[in-house]
């Protein structure tokens, strides 16, 4: 009992810090700086998300861009001023029954998790029944489709075109305040019985399922938590951008995603927050690998791409060297 | 080990004083491209261009020019974090950028809240300078490139009927082909007369479904803008179909691959562009292409040549306005009238477009021919 007051109370000086942190930032930092810590929020909120599904369930699925193209186009639709929608959609005029619409951010971006959390529960209840390469193969399918789809379908998603003018709701206190509560309810949940049985079902199915644990329920469960906060997220990233198009929410973006729970370590509530914050902070700071470097008797030539080879690097060496993840103790949760 | 220390530290500050003694003299261009990922090929042409400029005209006001080109990776996230990157930390007085219409998108939002104006080369979806008082272009916009095409092939190739197949996954490809349709309609006075749509998706290989409709329908002519890969490839399969129409696209054809992918099959495929290396259109483009093809040897592309319209057309604006601030370069750009350019001359209208003529090549004899010159209305 002692030690639970003892990391309850070190995780509320850690928790008011990070605050106190962010809102130092806020004030003396310059946009440039706030936006990477913005977006270390929403890579966060990823992350867990991934981790919940592939971490803790252990179902590999590279769905994720899906999950968010959802929740972005939702944000970006609900959000978007009236005026804007018409001349956003100037190849066909806006569906109808959207026409008309303007949501604040806070509903839209619950929408826009709901929408996405259903959509993995559509998805997960046939796919979930494969394993391992085989539900990875049907999951990024099924990403694919969802961009395909926002493709064609000029009148509602304005198709290859894209959205432009999403208002720009997203700051630090609203990406880093859904971050915080997504670490809360992914802590929570883990410590449940339901987290249990997705430990339990991770370890082994067969054991899992002769203790009792219905395997479809929570698959399908940890697959829709999943989504939903995927689908938060990309509302976030949406409205952080402005922006939005098909194209954008490529497998690659998955595999960034991917690249931060591996290095953080799989199943690791701490470890891929942290991973998230290093990765997207250092994507920015490496940029001086790319430039050319001048050492006063030598001027390199820079080669764009060098700082991709770096986190290629990291990630070989985690794989090879510590496969629990760079910031994981080898025991597991 | 002392001296050495010393020594070192002496060619140190014998290094690093000259550039700190003009730093504050130097105004700041930024660039932000894609130099890696799937658009990496159009990104480095436009920066050659750039480079190209910033060689021929290194000085404005007296003060040294400095550009600073980052990588957007080809990605939207990247693109808003390099351009937002080049203004606070850089502290650029203007921008040139990017290939890729989404990727300028994703930085509108950020120069109009920072003020710093941006020019775009290449993207054409009318979308980037919409409702943005700090982004502006040197190309033409896909309306008006759509309406040149439909222009030629009713007036010149007396078209009466056409069929459309578009990449639908690439905005330029949509927005062509609806300005297409919609001004081939007008010039025939006839609503049926774009007798088929059809959509493919980039990376695809096989076209002959759609192909197999296009031919049932006999079109005078197919227009069929996209990537020259999968331009080349839907061309090459139309001619082994029997199609011999007349194929017609946009300014994304001019690339070697077009031709070497295409082969025979693109023999006679007309498309409109920005430039043409073979018939200089301004005193500036001799200038450009004699460069060019010094520096680089070989012929100049259409990219290289509005990368290097976006630079001196910067510092033409900065010359003029006396002044190398941000606002005065924003005003200056806002009132540009004929700039001579090395793609044409050069007005921006109101939304910060520019309005200027397009150049119609042809493929002939595994080459690109220049056919004519189509001025704006």
């Amino acid at each position: 009992m002692k030690i639970k007051e003892k990391s309850s109370v070190t995780l509320l000086i850690l928790l008011a810090l990070t605050i106190v942190g962010l809102f130092l930032a806020n004030k003396f930092l310059d946009s440039y700086k706030i936006r990477i810590i913005t977006l270390s929020g929403i890579y966060i909120t990823l992350g867990l998300s991934m981790n919940l599904i592939n971490g803790f369930t252990g179902m590999f699925s590279l769905g994720h861009a899906g999950f968010m193209a959802i929740g972005a186009y939702t944000v970006g639709i609900l959000t978007m001023p009236i005026p804007m929608k018409e001349m956003n959609f100037f190849m066909q005029p806006i569906a109808p029954f959207l026409a008309n619409v303007e949501w604040g951010f806070l509903p839209a971006l619950l929408a826009a998790g709901i929408i996405a959390g259903l959509a993995g529960f559509v998805i997960g209840a046939p796919v979930l029944r494969l394993t391992d390469d085989y539900l990875a193969i049907a999951t990024l399918g099924f990403a694919e489709i969802i961009r395909v789809v926002f493709t064609n379908t000029q009148s509602l998603t304005n198709g290859a075109l894209g959205l432009k003018g999403i208002p720009n709701y997203t700051n630090i206190w609203w990406s880093w305040g859904i971050a915080f509560v997504t670490i809360w309810f992914m802590t929570v949940l883990m410590k449940g019985s339901y987290g249990k049985a997705f430990l339990a079902i991770r370890e082994d199915e067969v054991a899992a399922r002769s203790m009792g644990i219905n395997l479809f329920k929570h698959k399908v469960m940890s697959f829709s938590f999943g989504s939903f906060f995927a689908g938060v997220a990309g509302g976030l990233l949406a409205a952080l951008l402005g922006t939005i198009d098909p194209n954008m929410f490529r497998i690659s973006l998955t595999f960034n995603i991917l690249l931060i729970v591996v290095l953080g370590g799989l199943g690791n509530i701490v470890g891929t927050a942290v991973s998230a914050l290093v990765v997207t902070i250092m994507m920015e700071a490496l940029r001086f690998l790319d430039e050319s470097i001048n050492l006063g008797f030598i001027q390199l030539k820079g080669i764009p791409g060098m700082r991709m080879v770096v986190f290629s690097v990291i990630l070989i060496a985690v794989v090879l060297i510590r496969r629990e993840g760079a910031l994981r103790k080898a025991k597991r949760v | 080990m002392k001296r050495t220390l010393g020594l070192l530290l002496l060619v140190l500050v014998l290094t690093l004083a000259p550039q700190v003694g003009y730093a504050d003299e130097v105004i700041k261009i930024g660039v932000f491209e894609p130099m890696t990922g799937a658009n990496a090929a159009g990104g480095e042409m436009t920066v050659e261009g750039i480079e190209l400029a910033l060689e021929i005209k290194g000085e404005v006001l007296g003060r040294k020019v400095e550009i600073i080109v980052v990588d957007n990776k080809s990605d939207k996230v990247e693109s808003a974090n390099a351009v937002s990157r080049l203004i606070e930390k850089d502290k650029v007085v203007a921008i040139i950028g990017s290939y890729g219409s989404s990727l300028s998108m994703a930085a509108g939002d950020i120069v109009k809240k920072a003020e710093v104006p941006a020019v775009g080369c290449s993207p054409t979806n009318p979308l980037v300078t919409l409702n943005n008082d700090y982004y502006f272009r040197v190309c033409f916009i896909d309306p008006f490139q759509g309406t040149v095409m439909a222009r030629y092939a009713v007036n010149e190739l007396g078209a009466k009927t056409a069929a459309v197949i578009q990449d639908v996954t690439q905005d330029y490809s949509v927005g062509l082909s609806k300005y297409f349709i919609d001004a081939f309609r007008e010039l025939t006075g006839d609503k049926n007369s774009i007798v088929e749509l059809s959509s493919y998706n980039t990376g695809d290989q096989d076209f002959t479904a759609q192909l197999t409709n296009v031919k049932n329908k006999k079109p005078d002519i197919i227009f069929a803008p996209g990537n020259y890969g999968e331009s080349a490839l839907l061309i090459r399969q139309a001619r082994d179909l029997g199609i011999d129409v007349p194929f017609l696209g946009g300014d994304t054809w001019e690339a070697p691959e077009f031709l070497s992918i295409g082969g025979d099959a693109v023999e006679g495929a007309v498309f409109s562009t920005h430039f043409t290396a073979e018939a200089p259109v301004t005193s500036e483009s001799g200038v450009f292409l004699a460069a060019y093809r010094n520096k680089f040897g070989k012929e100049a592309n259409a990219f290289a040549a509005l990368g290097y319209d976006a630079y001196m057309l910067i510092l033409d604006v900065m010359e003029k306005a006396g002044s190398a601030d941000s606002q005065a370069i924003r005003d200056g750009l806002a009132e540009v009238k004929g700039f001579v350019g090395a793609t044409g001359v050069i007005n921006l209208d109101e939304n910060g477009d520019a309005v200027k003529s397009a150049v119609i090549n042809k493929v002939d004899g595994g080459k690109f021919i220049y056919l004519t010159t189509v001025e704006p209305d």
